[in-house]
């Protein structure tokens, strides 16, 4: 899985996806931080994370997971990566696991406004880790979600349009709230860990990595 | 090494694969030969794991692919159609990626993917961007990523496609050497380097197994006659009347005259018959000086068209006879349907009559209604005339 992970991570940061989703991040961490500021006088850590996480990653994760099967799949690598000894499972969290290393790269970047307030004020470090923490969840889960669509298309454009629309749509419309990620993610800005958002965030990345696991090892006798 | 026992392979109502069954010994090198479609690359894909088969079983090195999948891919070297690789990789990285994906670790993994390197003369691009390689390159940098490990047996999905004739010759020798130490099974619809390459041939087309054996068996097999061009001087003519002589000879056919005197024909035999040594006896002394005397190497194209053609001829006359049972069903059911027409007609019609005749009947009765009441209202009309 390790030798995955690091080969996926490297691809990240090999092509353009790594460096645009930490630009699109920065881009809207920086105009809601500066809305904050200038328009409210005030900064919140956690608001900023909890408004990041409802625009910024409803760009940022599709552009992140859109290639990580439909790519392999229309190149043909898929095939070096199936006829290897490595189980699916292996492959599948191998990925994920390297997309989410991705997030905490994007969030470290994030760090660096906390040290700009630390020179005006003495921002409490706690409440921004939890509400830090709560970001990655979040990204994970909507990462799993983006690896499932990934996972039944070739086409890199449809994989990040859905993820998009299935990001989007629960928040938008307030239906199915099941899978309204942002649902799950009130009490962290607050600097709270709370125990069902933490399970239902959990529960919504298992799901879509077990979706992703039976939708490759159906493809075996599919395609 | 590796059983193919009664494998199919079946996409809705597609049969890819039918009911194929086959082996490959220790260090055989085997030929997969069959037109496009017919099924090589899912009997691949099938063998190293990548698909499951509908039905049937494959065993490589003792380990059943899809039961004990990890074992017997660890066995497996496998070289996919159209060379897929990681573009943005460079060759090392693709190579040491490989090499990690088939469980190689340490020095072990250092060493192999080195040793790979030189095999396949990719010292030269080693640090290369595999984008900016040449087909062959990248072709040799997807053979390097087979080759390490080094996996029992080896499967190659068309090796050679896309190449120019030098590298192909030096793909060809490389894979040469490799049947030294490994099994290897490949695929191509280029008769001339399975005939080359492959110590046995199996033919496969429309998914089915036509026909698994050497390929001087095969061209012996599907060879009817044995032909013999002799390039002769006759100055009396005597070739024409040769058959005379030699009772064997089945037909003697003229070819061409060439520009020095000499003629060249084609003399026909029973396939067990070699002539050869008898024309070399009556030749001279029958005044004919043999400038050339040569047996027709039927190659393996011929053998390979004819088993196509005569499996589809098996399939076409199969089809047709379906076809006719099909239509005779048919006619049957059309017959049957256009009587059961007719009576729906009959009793649409008969219902439409009846209404008809209701109709009519009513009508009549409401004219006789209706004059009834015309007639009272004139008698009642008199009646009261006839008061006032």
């Amino acid at each position: 899985m390790l030798s995955i992970y690091k080969k996926e991570l490297k691809s990240y940061f090999l092509s353009p996806i790594g460096y645009v989703a930490i630009g699109i991040f920065l881009f809207i961490f920086s105009l809601i931080f500066l809305l904050a500021i200038f328009y409210n006088g005030a900064y919140d850590m956690g608001n900023l994370y909890y408004n990041t996480a409802r625009f910024g990653l409803l760009i940022i994760i599709p552009i992140i997971s859109m290639r990580m099967f439909s790519e392999e799949r229309k190149n043909g690598t898929e095939q070096l990566l199936l006829t290897s000894p490595r189980s699916i499972t292996e492959i599948i969290l191998g990925k994920f696991l390297a997309a989410a290393t991705l997030v905490v790269i994007i969030l470290a970047f994030s760090l660096m406004y906390y040290v700009i307030l630390c020179f005006f004020t003495k921002p409490s470090l706690g409440p921004t880790l939890i509400s830090m923490l709560g970001f990655l969840l979040v990204a994970m889960a909507a990462i799993s979600a983006g690896m499932f669509i990934s996972s039944i298309t070739e086409n890199q454009v449809i994989a990040a349009v859905l993820t998009f629309v299935l990001l989007f749509i629960p928040d938008l419309t307030g239906l199915i709230p099941m899978l309204n990620l942002m649902e799950s993610y009130m009490k962290f800005p607050a600097g709270l860990v709370s125990l069902s958002e933490v399970v239902s965030l959990l529960a919504y990345m298992i799901m879509f990595t077990l979706f992703t696991i039976i939708i490759m090892q159906r493809r075996k006798s599919v395609k | 090494m590796i059983e193919v026992k009664n494998v199919t392979k079946k996409y809705a109502n597609i049969t890819a694969v039918n009911n194929i069954s086959f082996d490959v010994k220790d260090g055989e090198i085997v030929g997969f030969l069959g037109q496009n479609g017919a099924g090589k690359t899912t009997t691949m894909n099938m063998i190293t794991g990548f698909i499951e088969p509908t039905e049937g079983k494959i065993i490589v090195n003792g380990y059943d692919i899809s039961k004990k999948s990890k074992k017997a891919k660890k066995q497996i070297g496998y070289m996919p159609e159209g060379v897929p690789l990681y573009m943005e990789l460079t060759v090392k990285e693709f190579i040491t990626y490989m090499a990690e994906l088939k469980l190689l670790k340490g020095e072990q993994k250092k060493e192999d993917v080195a040793k790979v390197i030189k095999e396949t003369g990719l010292t030269n691009v080693q640090n290369k961007l595999i984008r900016n390689l040449s087909r062959g390159y990248k072709q040799r940098v997807s053979l390097a990523g087979t080759l390490v490990g080094n996996p029992e047996v080896i499967i190659l999905d068309e090796p050679t496609v896309g190449l120019d004739p030098k590298q192909i010759t030096e793909i060809r020798s490389l894979i040469k050497e490799l049947g030294k130490n490994h099994t290897v099974i490949l695929s191509s619809h280029i008769l001339s380097e399975i005939s080359q390459i492959c110590e046995r041939v199996i033919i496969i087309n429309n998914g089915k197994i036509v026909a698994i054996d050497t390929p001087e068996n095969l061209e012996k097999k599907t060879k009817e006659k044995n032909t013999l061009f002799v390039t002769v001087e006759d100055p009396k003519g005597n070739m024409p009347t040769l058959k005379q002589r030699v009772p064997q000879i089945e037909e003697i056919k003229f070819l061409k005259d060439n520009e020095d005197n000499t003629k060249q024909y084609a003399i026909t035999s029973n396939i067990q018959l070699d002539l050869r040594k008898v024309l070399f006896e009556v030749l001279p002394k029958e005044e004919i000086t043999i400038f050339e005397l040569k047996k027709d190497e039927s190659s393996l194209e011929e053998a390979y068209i004819k088993l196509i053609d005569s499996d589809k001829q098996e399939q076409t006359s199969n089809e047709t006879n379906e076809n006719r049972k099909n239509k005779k069903k048919g006619n049957k059911a059309t017959k049957e349907e256009k009587e059961k027409l007719k009576e729906e007609k009959k009793k649409q019609k008969e219902k439409q009559n009846e209404e008809k005749a209701k109709k009519k009947e009513a009508k009549e009765k409401e004219k006789k209604e209706k004059q009834e009441e015309k007639n009272k209202l004139k008698e009642e009309n008199k009646k009261e005339g006839g008061k006032k």
